[in-house]
């Protein structure tokens, strides 16, 4: 039985070999970074336009004893038109009849990722700023990597680092070091940085980063429920369905065929971001950020990022 | 950039701050070792998913942890 870690590395070589671009992202990579222990699952970002050579992947892998399964939990079609618009799709593979079931997440445009950003190393891991990003979520456990992650960028001497260390006296000592033209890029990107330049007090500094985090925590909440509420319609939808059955067993192209089909039948749209609207999304965001903190439209306006930083 | 440098000692007592002393003593193995760890935990430990089952209110899955 194959461990996550070989299985991690298998599917890589089956990618690369098929001249599928990915990163893998998420909790693997921070173990590959060192700040995390307890994930079997892997998170694989994977450019939209190569999911059809992904299906055919799998169907060839399905001859050779490889078993893939959707699985029954939200999640959208293997598909360009779902997974270029921030739809996730998870899967179970199996790489053989003795392997364990590996839990495998499919992105195509990850949360708060500039699709210009995708970066991979040679092994296949996303860049620590990509995994930083991706960790900005509404989860209390995943904050620390950020900041794990901010601090590894400094160590590497990346002014990106600036966009992600949460400890005050770290930030301000990457702040010092950084270069006038980093400072003014990185400014750009986290308002809350041109506060350090004012802002002495670091009980007043942690207020400054406590509003920010709750905003981009705010903002993910909108962003997930838009996409949650959309498929909660579907599924509601499709299950009254006379001919309705789901998971259903079978080669994955099958799977596939049938998933889509009731998503095309049964309306689940396809970028509920842009039906939704980012502008609203992120107002209602602020909103929630500021009654939750207390905080002043002052106050979250000084530390406010840009909506194509949270919501590309 | 190198995926498994150096750090300094400030930055593993920061490590400790945020995860705890256990995952800091892992962090400061070389990468070999920190492999080997996980693999035991993988083979004696079952880890939950990520993810919730759902939907929630429609099948009594579990809420996102």
């Amino acid at each position: 039985m194959s461990s996550p870690l070989d299985f991690l590395r298998l599917f890589a070589d089956r990618l690369r070999e098929a001249g599928i671009r990915f990163a893998i992202t998420s909790g693997m990579a921070c173990v590959h970074y060192g700040l995390a222990q307890n994930t079997k699952d892997s998170d694989w970002i994977i450019r939209p336009e190569d999911l059809a050579k992904l299906r055919d992947l799998f169907a060839q892998r399905e001859t050779e004893g490889w078993r893939i399964s959707y699985r029954s939990i939200f999640g959208a079609p293997l598909d360009q038109a779902y997974l270029g618009h921030g739809w996730t799709s998870h899967l179970s593979v199996w790489s053989g009849g003795d392997s364990m079931e590996n839990k495998v997440d499919i992105f195509g445009q990850p949360p708060r990722v500039q699709a210009s950003e995708i970066v991979a190393d040679a092994e296949g891991w996303a860049d620590r700023h990509v995994v930083a990003q991706m960790k900005r979520t509404d989860r209390d456990k995943d904050w620390p990597f950020v900041d794990g992650l901010g601090l590894q960028l400094r160590l590497a001497g990346e002014a990106r680092s600036l966009l992600h260390i949460r400890d005050a006296r770290r930030l301000r000592e990457a702040w010092v070091e950084a270069s006038p033209e980093s400072r003014r890029n990185m400014a750009l990107r986290r308002p809350l940085l041109a506060m350090l330049e004012t802002v002495s007090d670091d009980l007043d500094l942690e207020r400054l980063l406590a509003v920010e985090r709750a905003i981009w925590e705010n903002v993910n909440r909108e962003r997930y429920g838009a996409h949650e509420r959309v498929w909660k319609e579907f599924y509601r939808r499709w299950r009254l369905a006379n001919d309705f059955i789901w998971p259903v067993e079978g080669p994955f192209c099958g799977q596939h065929d049938h998933l889509l089909g009731a998503a095309r039948i049964h309306r689940l749209a396809e970028d509920p971001l842009g039906d939704a609207g980012r502008e609203a999304l992120l107002r209602a965001g602020l909103q929630r950020a500021a009654r939750l903190l207390n905080a002043p439209e002052k106050e979250i306006n000084l530390v406010l990022p840009p909506i194509k930083e949270m919501l590309p | 950039m190198n995926p498994s440098p150096e750090y300094p000692e400030w930055y593993y007592e920061h490590l400790e701050r945020l995860f705890g002393e256990e995952r800091a003593a892992w962090a400061r193995l070389p990468r070999e070792e920190r492999e080997k760890e996980i693999r035991w935990y993988h083979a004696h430990f079952n880890t939950p998913d990520d993810l919730s089952e759902w939907p929630a209110e429609l099948d009594g899955g579990r809420d996102r942890p």
